[in-house]
């Protein structure tokens, strides 16, 4: 008997044959996310409850396997990507919300849970889980706790880590932990900070409690639109300096307005060099004042400004934010998104740099930038049919990441570090501190069985490293 | 000279006024140097005891130490963004003057006042304004750590928003000292609105399901509290909607006084139970979950400790006597091996603040 025989006979013991895949045509649905890295799964296996998720761990560990979760493959950064012939747990038959506790504004939920499902659910009580990424049609509550996902909310309300306040997770030695609680400040190490963000090195995660936010009383929606893109970000900075966090702080530049109008027909702007989509949501005497803020604020630096009328328009506005990887089919067949951060005073210098690279390879630049935040999402389109335009692709994505560390900025925003950025982690981080990231991760998987590969690059150990080392030495 | 301080001799021996006795207390003013103590340190096995200003030292397990390091000369602003809302400080900078500072350009942070930004961040202790902000460790976004064996590593970075690696900024706050000391710390900051007011109400609990997400609502002997801030319109509409009377800006109630302080956490919706079980001299954070009251009877501590764990809280002592035997933290976490993992990862040896946490880690 092989050994991905045995192991799919010991998961198809645990799970039933029906909820196992072994098939070749099926793995290779699950040999990848929804970004280029693929890799190789040899088992696929559906949980429904956190029991047999303990057992498929005991089985994959018997057999020498290492384990991978995931939840809908959204994730861009390869998080998700079987390595090593892993056994791949899909969580997305674990999707009931349990407990919804108005008084203190918590559910349970599995981790299957579908983010916007999450929020339709409790809207009736008037409340919303916050953090939206622009896939939350279709990503998971697991996989958001895995990547401490954001989306355009979270300038207000912070990444998925701050709206969690307990994980159940099954660790690499097969027990069952649940780390945080409904109380505030847990007692203790808080460990629920590291499982969130571990992109499922750490446990797999078979329970959130989350924290629910009250639906704002009232919305304003604005679209501004510049000549240039420097008013577009000197604006965003500009309403900040005023006192004013809004809800939310878009920015689009000139080929991806065009890509979406093209797409969704709202009548957007698609002369201008940039626009900018801001929203403020509060008490209904707060957010005129504060629109108006951000009316002056844009008509300062030369904006137009269009208020959204009523919640149709307002919803189709988002809609061509959320639709804009769809958008850019129009333009090339691929797209490879990235994600970075630098600091919001530096947008500017970080958007001209950015179409500099991209001329320089020859590729195509557009950009959705969560501006509040400093969070830049360029997307190269391309066509990979055309030879040799891969390595250009990584080889000018590598630059833009590059870049923003330069510029006093992050890896990663939102999208996590996976496969895709692992090798640049040593970019932002010292062989110390990934060392240090390094001794985190044996602490709870000593023998590297949960998604093993992901966000520490090859050699972040330093094994001959015990005691101090002079002043200013980097190992 | 004892034979810790000639080990230590290379670093600069301090007096550090109101700081428990150790055989050598070192005042460290970089990381790096911080870090060459710790690995001495863990070398020689000797045991570690952090030191700010000495506000929090009444929590956790009494740690006895052969040596004292103190944040007194590591009091800087190293960085401070206005336009990026991020500032980075060095541990023994005080909290109040933290506060001070950047309420002059009309920003605020959410920190507890009082004592050094490093003992409020090794506390966790985050402050009133909880309720609408969050707590402290969910604006804590890079940390530079000297860990209990010698290494300095930082993590996060100085950015609002970054997932990358392992959310060791997290894990630090709230560690009380057991993985290193905090050397630096880079906190996202909130421009303050234009206005603000305190609106005395008969019901906080009615005015916490009532007012759309008031900065805190507190109640104790002087009565319940909403404090209101936004634009000049919605305070002055959302005071006239709860119905109390309001005084412009916001007044404090002082912290609760007693031999032992005690900070009950609860699910919010336990709070008025916690409030009936609490002594009087308590205040209660609506909508937080937090009822913290002084009190010279042990008694009291031991009664709501039970009733809080049952509810899936904790009685947690934040202030004690000098050398009084009493059980701080109640009943540890059921992680407790886990936590013991992760603190070897940044302190093998367990030099720093030996046995502080829940389960003597």
């Amino acid at each position: 008997m092989t050994l991905v025989g045995s192991l799919a006979e010991a998961a198809a013991a645990v799970v039933g044959e029906e909820r196992v895949r072994t098939h070749p045509l099926e793995l290779h649905l699950y040999r990848s996310d929804a970004g280029l890295a693929t890799g190789d799964a040899s088992v696929v296996a559906f949980p429904e409850t956190v029991d047999e998720v303990v057992a498929l761990v005991g089985a994959a560990t018997r057999a020498g396997a290492p384990v991978v979760a995931r939840g809908a493959g959204t994730g861009l950064a390869g998080g998700a990507v079987p390595d090593g012939g892993a056994l791949v747990l899909v969580m997305t038959r674990m999707d009931a919300i349990h407990d919804v506790d108005t008084a203190n504004r918590t559910a349970w939920v599995d981790p299957g849970v579908i983010n916007l499902d999450l929020s339709r659910h409790t809207e009736p009580l008037g409340l919303h889980f916050a953090p939206d990424p622009s896939s939350q049609a279709a990503c998971t509550i697991g996989g958001n706790v895995a990547n401490n996902s954001g989306g355009p909310h979270c300038l207000a309300e912070g990444s998925t880590v701050n709206h969690v306040l307990a994980v159940e997770y099954v660790a690499a030695d097969g027990s069952i932990r649940t780390v945080g609680g409904a109380a505030p400040d847990p007692i203790g190490l808080d460990l629920r900070a590291l499982l969130v963000g571990s992109e499922g090195t750490l446990g797999i995660v078979t329970r959130v409690l989350v924290k629910l936010t009250p639906n704002a009383p009232a919305v304003r929606t604005l679209l501004l639109s510049f000549d240039d893109i420097e008013s577009c970000a000197a604006t965003v900075a500009g309403v900040i300096a005023d006192g004013v966090v809004p809800a939310a702080l878009e920015m689009m530049d000139r080929p991806l307005i065009r890509a979406i109008e093209n797409f969704i027909h709202a009548d957007l702007p698609v002369d201008a060099a940039a626009m900018l989509l801001a929203e403020v949501a509060g008490h209904p005497d707060a957010v005129d004042s504060e629109a108006a803020v951000v009316e002056r604020v844009g008509r300062a630096h030369g904006a137009t400004v269009r208020v959204a009328a009523d919640e149709a328009e307002r919803a189709i506005l988002w809609k061509g934010r959320k639709s804009a990887f769809g958008a850019v089919a129009q333009i090339a067949p691929d797209y490879y998104l990235h994600d970075t951060v630098v600091p919001r005073t530096r947008l500017v210098e970080a958007m001209r740099r950015l179409y500099e690279i991209a001329e320089r390879y020859d590729l195509t630049l557009l950009n959705t930038v969560h501006a509040g935040d400093g969070n830049l999402h360029p997307k190269l389109a391309f066509d990979a049919s055309e030879p040799g335009v891969l390595d250009r692709v990584h080889a000018a994505g590598r630059e833009m990441v590059t870049l923003a560390i330069e510029l006093g900025g992050a890896l990663t925003g939102e999208h996590g570090i996976g496969l895709e950025k692992k090798e640049l982690m040593e970019l932002a981080f010292s062989r110390v501190d990934l060392d240090a990231q390094a001794r985190l991760r044996d602490a709870l998987d000593p023998d590297g069985l949960l998604n093993p590969g992901k966000i520490l690059p090859a050699g972040a150990r330093c094994a001959e490293f015990g005691r101090p080392v002079p002043e200013g030495t980097w190992i | 000279m004892t034979s810790i301080a000639s080990l230590l001799a290379a670093f600069a021996r301090d007096e550090v006024p109101g700081a428990p006795d150790t055989d050598v207390a070192v005042s460290p003013v970089t990381p790096e140097e911080t870090a060459r103590v710790l690995g001495l340190c863990s070398e020689h096995g000797l045991s570690v005891r952090f030191w700010g200003t000495g506000t929090r030292a009444g929590m956790g397990y009494p740690v006895e130490a052969d040596v004292l390091v103190s944040t007194r000369r590591m009091t800087s602003v190293v960085d401070w963004q206005p336009d990026d809302l991020t500032v980075t400080v060095q541990p023994g900078h005080p909290a109040d003057d933290l506060h001070g500072m950047l309420a002059e350009r009309g920003q605020a942070v959410v920190l507890a006042s009082g004592g050094t930004v490093g003992g409020a961040l090794a506390s966790a202790s985050s402050g009133p304004a909880r309720l609408r902000y969050g707590p402290v460790r969910d604006h804590v976004l890079e940390t530079v750590l000297a860990t209990g064996d010698g290494r300095v590593v930082r993590a996060g970075g100085r950015v609002v928003k970054n997932v990358t690696g392992y959310d060791v900024p997290r894990l630090v706050t709230g560690s009380l000292g057991s993985l290193g000391m905090i050397c630096s710390v880079t906190l996202k900051l909130w421009p303050v609105p234009e206005a603000a007011a305190t609106v005395t109400v008969t019901d906080p609990e009615r005015a916490l399901a009532t007012a759309y997400r008031p900065l805190a609502i507190l109640s104790g002997p002087f009565g319940a509290r909403v404090y209101l801030q936004g634009t000049a319109s919605e305070v002055e509409a959302q005071a006239a909607e709860l119905g109390g009377e309001a005084a412009d800006g916001h007044r404090w109630p002082e912290d609760p006084m007693g031999t032992y302080v005690v900070q009950v956490r609860v699910p919010p919706d336990r709070v008025p139970e916690a409030v009936r079980r609490s002594p009087d001299t308590h205040v209660a954070q609506h909508g937080v979950g937090i009822v913290t009251f002084g009190t010279d009877r042990l008694e009291d501590l031991v009664a709501i400790r039970s009733w809080a764990e049952g509810v899936g809280g904790a009685a947690v002592l934040v202030r004690r006597p000098d050398g009084a035997d009493i059980e701080p933290w109640g009943s540890p976490p059921e992680t407790v091996d886990v936590q013991r993992r992760v603190k070897a990862a940044f302190d093998p040896d367990g030099v720093c603040n030996p046995g502080i946490l829940p389960g003597r880690i």
